[in-house]
């Protein structure tokens, strides 16, 4: 009886509402709020994207940005559970998002009839597959790393970089291996010890700041022929998927070596080690460091100075090392016919758990994922990643193309806060690669306007190498392995190991580098290969299951 | 057996009614103070049920009523890391340092200032020592850095003056960063640390002065037998509440300043609590731990130096 | 004969100590001088040569771009008329409560002194935590998105009552006494006697809640990060230097020596914001510091 009056009673409620919805042709106007785990600026009041996002689909945005810590921050919001924003976007650490619950499975909602713009993103070549969380839905659809057509690389990850103009010096020959690469740089500063004000040069410089270590303990997986795995290097030719910790094998001890004979040859500075991020951004933008290990988005300042103040000769070239041969001889490798190979890049990784999703206290989930399907439509991408024909962009011989003042706006953040949508086009999925027609999605990707807006020393600098584009100083991109890259792998369960097997390096790597004889390096060595091993046992067992575990998803077994 | 009820009764009812009659006589007292009382207790007190966070393992989700509760688990876990009981030496050796000579420092300046006779030149001293309070911890700690350096200011002094051979690694060795820290913290807050001096000498009664130099007391004695006993009541209660703050060493100092090498005496407790509570899968009950850790160590020492402090006939906070 | 030494001595030392004390004062000075004009001269750099670091008291090449890049953006009007009106309601809520509960719990005969103390002083010392406070003040007390989120969580400070009770303490008794015999209550004992003589002490008081109040930025973020209307001026610089960071990194992403138009740096905007918050404390200053001036409290009593 209760149960009828129930059913009844909402039947009444929801015919009531019919006519409501009905009355209106365009759709109710309704204010979404919008987390961002990341900073950002508020677009202005007339933001002309947000203006036809509000005409066209009624729908107005309250954006709130992240200003303190990030897991705090989501920690806090979560235990609210009524008042979430209606899209959550929980940026690197969207896990806990989706770990905590509070995010609505996106699956239900999908389909080839009501949604094929969205159905189509996720479902071709199985994406779906590498999708899904462990239970089997899909909380957040990625917002960076589905291409369409014809995928356009740009490497902007790890590498050894070095200012173009020693590569210029040696005559356009650039180095293959850690030792050409430290023999050069030393040959350089033994003919060019200072720059031109004077300034001695620092041969290559190790930032080791916060969570921006990674310049000194990840360089070894690459020196042995891996992608950026994070701390980890996998074996992909095995069917077990065998992976380990590097930092605390034998096979890293000749660059920590390398790095010693390049200190005690005042190649590198004892200060480097206590160096925060702003000096060492002074430091690249002064033009005195010649090379380090970095990727190149974590030092984008300096090259902007850089290139602010027309020094493009000390701009940097990324390179992919390797060791040589000689370094490895009687060192056993992660498995007994592993070939060191040049593999910096991969093929594009999806971005997977990264980007906005909707939450259980929004009460328009429909609307939200109408929104998703809408400005995924190829109309909407380009209004989103262009703009506007004609005003922000121009089309000729169907090439879209940007005038220089045009593409200069793109990088003024106060143009951006009123003609671009970027606060939630960043956290939305969206189409990279190329249009059915040629274009790239993205402008920046846009061959003529890379080849157009480059300074002519960059274009002679190409044209005296023989290449075309940065990238091809790398070898051919790799496609990805099946897990994706490791570095991308929820490690909440071993959390506090990793913590603890990071906190040694960045307390005893340095004072490794420094020793100041080779019985020291040895046993400073060996003493920290003792203290570190046991957590990189339990590190790379971990991610050996958790590698497996995903392949099994992907190939669906 | 009656009278004897009634006599207690009544014995029980006098004492009572006394405290009771003196309170209704102290109603103004009451406005005064109550409304406050109970603002504390909805803001400050009514919040304290988050403790147990500390007994679980909590989880938004699941909220405090159904989240798992593991014990004391919180806390074994912190006080079995090496690098959570060294952090407890570090925040301890920070703050303590920095009690010391920020007070000395602040106390001694207030005093400079309180013997300028120009007020234009006063006015201008105080306002240009307490700017550096207002410069972010950023700004702060990157001049510290620079200065630090191996081709740094302090280093070109040290070694121009011969007190040393080679430039002193002070940024790479664990063993300077306190006082490093220290010397931080008494340079940025040392102006903003007079002000409460400066107002408490406001209240000595200038015959004081007048008398003690009728007697012949030279300055420096008209400073220590009058101008010091004028700020004592306010340096003995500012001294018991940072005795009670000894476990509060700051975040953002050692955090900026921190580097892998002197992580052995940089990290405090807030910065450890923070990277064992936060991470991918984040554990709120250890941070909560590690709070109430340092908070009840605090009132510890917060009634143990007020207790001290009664002893001693001094001014006490409570 | 000795009466005489002891004169001659305290003369010598009389011109001697000034000249030493200014001497010390300036030195001092000078060292908290140097990072402000500093920062200041960063501020007035452009930012992409401010990048290089090594800018000493004057900006090596002069740009306004900072400060521009702050002030074109209309809200920021807006978030300083927040910014003010909620140090100064903050300020002046703050100092009644508190005041009136250290005159109360400077009354030694008052019976719930010992133990409105001991509940206050402890407030200083526990910490519930982040989550329990945004659940009471956010969602049992329903103050998000809201003003006063700003003002009623801020009412009293423990430290500024203990600071004032201190002070209190230190005025001669009688003063109350005199007034209870006039047959005063403690009310009007509190406003009319003690509170104008407390002057000196509620100045240094109102700069710490006003400075408390201005730089709080928190709050605006915990509470009310998604209402632009309700932005605090620290909240909005905070978010600005933040974007900064952000976009400098994110712009060079696009991985190539591709036209750059950005004149601000992250060091630059750091610098501009810093003097954009700290000046509108240094104009309030002054009038705050005439309060500052030995014996005044007693002898406006006397005199």
């Amino acid at each position: 009886m209760k149960k009828i009056l129930a059913v009844l009673l909402a039947l009444a409620m929801v015919l009531a509402l019919v006519p409501a919805v009905m009355a209106e042709g365009a759709p109710e106007l309704i204010t979404v709020t919008v987390f961002k785990g990341d900073p950002g600026d508020q677009p202005t009041e007339d933001n002309k994207i947000y203006k036809l996002i509000e005409e066209k689909l009624g729908i107005k945005f309250e954006f709130e940005f992240l200003a303190g810590n990030l897991d705090e921050t989501l920690g806090i919001k979560m235990s609210d559970r009524d008042n979430l924003p209606d899209l959550f976007d929980g940026s690197n650490s969207a896990e806990m998002l989706e770990d905590g619950g509070v995010l609505i499975d996106l699956l239900p909602y999908i389909s080839e009839e009501k949604t094929p713009n969205l159905y189509k993103h996720i479902y071709t070549d199985d994406r779906i597959k590498q999708l899904l969380s462990e239970d089997g839905k899909l909380y957040i659809i990625p917002n960076y790393g589905i291409n369409y057509n014809q995928e356009i690389k740009d490497y902007n990850g790890p590498a050894f970089h070095i200012q173009k103009k020693v590569i210029a010096w040696n005559n356009y020959q650039v180095p293959k291996t850690v030792d050409e690469y430290f023999a050069l740089i030393e040959k350089y500063i033994a003919e060019n010890p200072t720059t031109e004000d004077g300034t001695p040069y620092t041969g290559f410089a190790i930032l080791c700041e916060g969570w921006r270590h990674f310049c000194l303990i990840n360089p070894v997986q690459h020196l042995i022929g891996r992608p950026n795995d994070g701390e980890v290097v996998v074996d992909i030719n095995d069917p077990g998927y065998h992976t380990e910790t590097f930092i605390d094998k034998p096979y890293a001890k000749p660059y920590y070596k390398k790095l010693n004979e390049a200190y005690k040859k005042g190649l590198i500075s004892r200060d480097t080690f206590a160096m925060n991020y702003d000096q060492y951004i002074a430091a690249l933008s002064n033009g005195t460091v010649i090379g380090m290990f970095d990727q190149g988005w974590d030092f984008g300042d300096a090259t902007n100075s850089l290139n602010a103040a027309k020094k493009y000769e000390n701009t940097y070239l990324a390179l992919p090392l390797l060791y040589d041969a000689d370094d490895l001889e009687g060192i056993a490798l992660p498995s007994a016919d592993w070939k060191v190979e040049e593999h910096y890049v991969n093929g594009s990784v999806m971005n997977k758990d990264r980007g906005a999703g909707i939450s259980i206290s929004c009460k328009y989930p429909e609307r939200m994922v109408e929104l998703y399907e809408t400005l995924l439509s190829d109309e909407w991408q380009k209004i989103l990643q262009w703009g506007i024909e004609g005003e922000d962009y121009y089309v000729e011989n169907g090439r879209m193309l940007m005038t220089k003042e045009q593409y200069e706006n793109r990088s003024n953040s106060d143009w951006q806060r009123a003609n671009t949508a970027n606060a939630i086009w960043t956290s939305l999925p969206k189409k990279q690669g190329t249009m059915d027609d040629g274009n790239a999605w993205s402008p920046d990707q846009q061959p003529e306007i890379r080849n157009e807006f480059r300074s002519d020393y960059d274009k002679d600098f190409l044209a005296k190498s023989g290449k075309t584009d940065w990238i091809q100083f790398f070898g051919p991109v790799t496609p990805l392995a099946p897990y994706g890259e490791a570095w991308e792998i929820n490690k909440g369960p071993i959390q506090d190991d990793v913590d603890a097997f990071l906190r040694i390096q960045d307390e005893q790597l340095p004072g490794i580098i420094m020793a100041a004889d080779d019985a020291e390096f040895d046993a400073k060595w060996d003493a920290f290969v003792k203290e570190v091993a046991p957590y990189g046992e339990i590190y790379g067992k971990f991610m050996n299951e958790e590698i497996l575990k995903l392949v099994a998803l992907v190939e669906g077994k | 057996m009656t009278t004897k009820v009634i006599n207690t009764g009544a014995v029980g009812l006098k004492k009572k009614k006394g405290f009771f009659r003196t309170l209704g006589s102290q109603y103004q007292l009451m406005i005064m103070s109550v409304p406050m009382l109970l603002y504390v207790l909805l803001f400050n007190y009514a919040p304290m049920w988050g403790w147990v966070i500390a007994f679980q393992e909590y989880k938004p989700e699941l909220g405090l009523l159904n989240s798992k509760w593991v014990g004391w688990d919180n806390f074994k876990f912190l006080f079995s890391k090496q690098d959570f009981l060294l952090s407890i030496r570090n925040t301890f050796a920070m703050s303590l340092i920095n009690l010391v000579f920020g007070t000395v420092a602040a106390i001694l300046l207030a005093i400079l200032l309180n013997e300028v006779r120009n007020k234009a030149f006063k006015r201008t001293v105080q306002t240009v020592t307490y700017l550096p309070h207002f410069l972010s911890m950023v700004i702060v700690v990157g001049m510290a850095q620079n200065i630090f350096a191996s081709n740094g200011a302090a280093n070109d002094l040290l070694v121009g003056l011969g007190l040393v051979k080679e430039p002193v690694f002070f940024l790479g060795k664990g063993e300077y960063f306190w006082w490093l820290v220290g010397a931080i913290n008494v340079w940025k807050e040392v102006g903003w640390g007079t002000i409460i001096y400066i107002a408490a000498m406001t209240s000595i009664d200038p015959s004081l002065y007048e008398a003690a130099a009728i007697d012949g007391a030279g300055r420096f004695q008209r400073i220590l037998h009058v101008t010091l006993p004028g700020i004592k009541s306010t340096f003995m209660v500012l001294l018991i509440m940072n005795i009670g703050h000894l476990m509060e060493a700051g975040f953002e100092i050692q955090y900026l300043m921190r580097n892998g090498m002197v992580q052995k005496y940089s990290d405090t407790i807030d910065i450890m609590s923070l990277l064992y509570s936060f991470g991918a899968r984040p554990q709120y009950g250890r941070g909560v731990a590690a709070g109430m850790f340092k908070s009840i160590v605090g009132i510890i020492l917060l009634f143990g130096a007020n207790k001290i402090a009664k002893v001693m006939d001094e001014e006490t906070l409570i | 004969m000795t009466a005489i030494t002891v004169k001659k001595k305290g003369k010598r030392r009389d011109v001697v100590f000034p000249i030493v004390n200014t001497i010390i004062l300036i030195l001092i000075m000078f060292t908290t001088l140097y990072p402000v004009i500093n920062t200041v001269a960063y501020s007035l750099n452009e930012g992409m040569d401010a990048l290089r670091g090594g800018i000493g008291l004057w900006p090596r090449v002069f740009s306004t771009e900072a400060y521009e890049s702050l002030l074109r953006d209309p809200a920021i009007y807006k978030a300083f008329g927040i910014s003010v009106s909620k140090a100064v309601l903050t300020t002046l809520l703050n100092l009644f409560f508190t005041s009136m509960l250290a005159y109360a719990l400077s009354r030694k005969e008052y019976v719930l002194r010992g133990f409105i103390t001991v509940v206050l002083v402890l407030t200083m010392y526990i910490n519930a935590g982040l989550i329990p406070n945004y659940l009471l003040v956010g969602k049992v007390l329903g103050l998000r998105n809201s003003y006063w989120v700003y003002i009623i969580p801020t009412m009293f400070s423990c430290f500024n009552m203990i600071v004032i009770r201190t002070y209190i303490g230190g005025l001669p008794d009688a003063l109350v006494e005199s007034g209870k015999i006039d047959g005063a209550g403690d009310i009007r004992c509190f406003f009319q006697i003690i509170l104008p003589l407390c002057l000196p002490v509620l100045a240094t008081v109102a700069l710490f809640v006003a400075v408390g109040a201005w730089n709080s930025w928190f709050d605006t973020y915990l509470y009310n990060g998604s209402k632009k209307d309700l932005y605090s001026l620290q909240y909005l610089l905070k978010m600005k230097l933040a974007t900064t960071q952000n976009q400098s990194n994110a712009a060079a992403t696009s991985a190539d020596a591709l036209a750059q138009t950005s004149k601000v740096a992250p060091v630059t905007v750091r610098a501009a914001i810093t003097v954009v918050s700290a000046v509108p404390i240094l104009v309030v200053y002054p009038f705050l510091q005439k309060y500052f001036v030995t014996g005044m409290a007693l002898g406006s009593v006397k005199g």
